[in-house]
């Protein structure tokens, strides 16, 4: 029963292996989807590129779905699993000072990529 | 390099079901999800402890990294960040986009450029401690678990971004 770090009882350095393996998958995913790059990140806020809103919502379904099927068929124990607790203002003020300064960040005239 | 071909980006649904097998293949393995932010925890922990070793071990918001670990740098989100940069790296350079830029408007220099995309990114790092986490480790693992506060924070961030995008395109190029 998965989590298996839990279950097989996994060595520190698979962990990190593993860590490294996905870390690598990640960016590339990232790099794959134009995510390297502000002109295209940007124009999420712009309403001319909605690439970023698909990529994160298209991955938030996909893992929630597998998530709960997974767990439904007892392969995951989602006791085990960690979820990021909730702190309602911090949350929502932070979000807002981190979405405009991503904004700040990325902020850049854009021809079409 | 300019002579080589760039190749296109991928579809985004399938980056984002990509993304999305990999977060589950990371609960499943590990029982958490991605993460990014996390990483310069470990980072500035250790950096001020190197500065100032009791200083660091002082502040919670030090000494949790240091506290009861072989080593703050050796730790699963350290390493995957790791592996973001190489994979990122490594997959720019294979699609031919890799190059050396600065990407910016044409009524903007490079300093001004820089010096807000620095402090946008000093002020996201800011506003990611506040949140306990950042559009990785948040709003997509914590959105995949259906944390209230990783939705909160998702919402917000949208917020925060159109409220200003306005008037940064004006300003900023």
């Amino acid at each position: 029963m998965a989590p298996l770090q839990f279950s097989l009882e996994l060595s520190e350095t698979f962990l990190l292996l593993f860590a490294l393996l996905t870390g690598i998958a990640f960016g590339m995913f990232l790099e794959k989807a134009g995510f390297g790059n502000a002109r295209k990140l940007v124009q999420q806020f712009y309403n001319t590129d909605m690439a970023m809103f698909k990529v994160l919502f298209s991955a938030i379904v996909t893992a929630m779905l597998g998530i709960y099927w997974l767990s439904y068929f007892g392969v995951l124990d989602i006791t085990q699993i960690y979820i990021n607790a909730t702190f309602i203002w911090p949350q929502v003020i932070g979000g807002i000072v981190f979405g405009l300064a991503l904004c700040s960040r990325d902020s850049v005239r854009v021809p079409p990529v | 390099m300019n002579k080589r071909k760039t190749y296109p980006y991928w579809n985004p649904y399938i980056v984002g079901v990509g993304i999305g097998l990999l977060i589950i293949l990371s609960f499943v393995v590990t029982g958490r999800g991605l993460g990014a932010v996390g990483a310069f925890n470990g980072i500035i922990a250790s950096l001020v402890h190197a500065i100032a070793p009791d200083y660091a071990l002082s502040k919670g918001a030090y000494s949790t990294y240091l506290s009861g670990v072989e080593h703050p740098l050796k730790d699963w989100v350290v390493i995957e960040i790791a592996g973001v940069c190489i994979g990122g790296l490594f997959s720019g350079i294979v699609s031919g986009r890799f190059k050396f830029e600065v990407i910016k408007g044409p009524g903007i220099s490079n300093v001004t450029r820089l010096i807000f995309a620095f402090s946008g990114g000093l002020l996201m790092a800011f506003a990611a401690k506040f949140t306990r986490g950042c559009t990785s480790g948040l709003a997509l693992s914590g959105g995949s678990v259906l944390s209230p506060g990783a939705w909160l924070f998702r919402i917000s961030v949208f917020i925060g971004g159109y409220s200003v995008a306005g008037i940064m395109k004006k300003a900023l190029n």
